[in-house]
């Protein structure tokens, strides 16, 4: 919420408003208006996260239901509807939710570009405070470095900017040039905490064995009845897991134990780039052959690749013009986008089938899905 | 669609609009498929909402950064003024190679699609899906002039002139459509 706020002030300050985009922008009160809506956004940006936040959204929640539908549902809960009706100037519960999520999750929602650039400051892939928030937050938390960098020059050098000098461009949110570091700073330090903390093969393999305890605990499916939801906390599910740990006859016990006592799934098979050359699915590709091989049970498979790069966006330069970030940024330019697949084997049977992986490598990967279908 | 045979499609379509001097940068690409998935009915999956610039997939987005994390797309920098564009990456040859059929099966409507808009700047492709999109919709007005109207409501800063001309444009590319997936 400090950070939306910030980015909203430095933004919407009239020595900062571009001649090209200042009608985007709304005055006086209408102004005042749209920043306790943002803040508010900002506020109830991740309110509809499950306990233990993605681990098992995916697999626990029903078909159309994400975390972010949760979030809208929340905010236009009846319990809420009071409070933003209560307060000084009355908030409408749709607007803050289009900010909170963003037109990717409120398909059916038009957004008008002013919207569109508030909700970019939260959810935006290039500057969207939530991201510098996490990252920031994580990294603390987590004991790296890895997640640092100029939040404090990097908001104040935020503008609204049309994407190109073109007449008829859109307005979306860039830099002045001063500030192009510091959001290489940002897009460094998301690709180090994806690829050295959130993708880290350990981490992901106790996501797994706790989708696993949840799933198997919750019988599939998290209640989605908003009082029943808000009740489960990650505290619920850490005791829930210490019990199941404990009792061999708890449905999730098997997952629990594997926690508890870091006999965690270890890695069979990682992503090389030899491999990726002929077989971008390669992973795919030796997960179905393990499970052939041994089963099912000992193996599972995480493949993810970068969804949103967030490393195209206009920068002023310092005589008005604008000019793309990956023109001005080699570092951007470079930027590797992170790309995990990973094939997890048992502890148990990790020798043998990493014997049977060595031998039958080459073979495996070689074989492209014939299916054309 | 499975995603590398999705994937030969975007990357056929992408090399034909280069062909016919697309700038092919994001906005190009995106309302490009637009058109073959709605317009001529190529099954890719994409679900499009009213955007930037019109009709806008976030699903594409996300996938065409993927294509570029697995190599099979890369970004250049052609002009510092303007965004960068999509070219084939280095496993462009193993994707095309593999998924013969079907790029074949495709092929017409592609070329179509890309002779269409592979030469229109972002505000006319902008125009021509909107009016797409428009013309999609439950309950469009037969009438054009009423067409025109509902694209000027959805995007202000489009004319009515132009609004006018595109609907007509799109109605055009409808009756040469329907015979490309007729065959």
């Amino acid at each position: 919420m400090e950070l939306a706020e910030r980015a909203f002030r430095i933004i919407t300050a009239e020595e900062n408003l571009d001649s090209r985009v200042r009608e985007v922008v709304p005055a006086g009160d209408d102004l005042v208006y749209w920043r306790r809506v943002l803040r508010m956004a900002a506020l109830c940006h991740d309110i509809g996260h499950l306990p233990f936040s993605h681990s098992a959204e995916k697999e626990l929640l029903p078909e159309g239901k994400t975390h972010e539908s949760l979030t809208v549902d929340i905010i236009k809960s009846e319990e809420m509807e009071e409070i933003w009706g209560s307060l000084t100037i009355p908030l409408r519960s749709e607007q803050i939710a289009k900010l909170a999520v963003g037109q990717k999750e409120l398909k059916d929602q038009p957004f008008n570009q002013w919207e569109r650039i508030l909700s970019e400051i939260i959810v935006g892939d290039s500057f969207g405070v939530d991201r510098m928030d996490y990252l920031l937050r994580d990294s603390l938390h987590a004991g790296v470095v890895y997640g640092k960098f100029d939040q404090y020059r990097l908001i104040d050098t935020l503008r609204i900017l049309p994407e190109t000098d073109e007449a008829g461009e859109e307005s979306v949110l860039g830099v002045e040039s001063g500030g192009l570091e510091s959001a290489e700073g940002l897009l460094l330090a998301r690709y180090f905490m994806y690829s050295q903390v959130y993708y880290h093969p350990v981490r992901r393999a106790y996501d797994l064995h706790l989708q696993d305890f949840l799933i198997a605990w919750l019988g599939g499916q998290v209640p989605t009845d908003l009082n029943a939801f808000l009740a489960l906390t990650d505290n619920e599910v850490l005791v829930e897991l210490s019990k199941a740990a404990n009792d061999p006859s708890h449905p999730g016990h098997e997952p629990a134990r594997r926690i508890a006592s870091r006999e965690h799934f270890r890695v069979l098979y990682e992503r090389n780039p030899n491999d990726a050359d002929k077989n971008p699915d390669a992973g795919t590709a030796v997960f179905k052959a393990a499970c052939d091989k041994f089963g099912n049970d000992d193996f599972r498979h995480e493949r993810y690749t970068q969804k949103s790069s967030g490393t195209v966006f206009p920068v002023k330069e310092r005589d008005g013009r604008i000019v793309s970030s990956l023109a001005v940024s080699e570092v951007l330019k470079n930027l590797p986008l992170v790309n995990i697949d990973y094939v997890f084997v048992s502890p148990e049977i990790r020798g043998e089938a990493g014997k049977w992986l060595e031998e039958q490598r080459e073979q495996i990967i070689a074989q492209l899905e014939e299916d054309e279908q | 669609m499975k995603r590398l045979q999705k994937a030969s499609v975007l990357l056929s379509l992408i090399e034909e609009m280069r062909d016919r001097e697309s700038w092919c940068g994001e906005t190009n690409i995106q309302k490009a498929t637009y058109f073959v998935q709605e317009l001529t009915k190529v099954p890719l999956g994409f679900e499009f909402v009213l955007y930037r610039y019109g009709p806008y997939s976030f699903e594409l987005t996300d996938e065409l950064t993927a294509l570029r994390a697995d190599s099979i797309l890369e970004l250049e920098v052609r002009d510092p003024r303007y965004g960068p564009c999509f070219v084939p990456g280095k496993l462009r040859d193993l994707v095309i190679g593999r998924f013969q059929k079907t790029i074949g099966r495709f092929r017409e409507r592609i070329d179509f699609v890309a002779e269409k808009l592979g030469n229109k700047k972002v505000a006319q492709l902008e125009c021509l899906a909107t009016a797409l999109y428009v013309r999609l919709e439950k309950g469009c007005p037969k009438d054009t002039n009423k067409q025109a109207k509902r694209i000027v409501a959805l995007k202000p800063h489009i004319s009515e002139p132009s609004a006018a001309r595109a609907v007509k444009e799109v109605e055009s590319m409808f009756i040469e459509a329907e015979q490309l997936t007729e065959n």
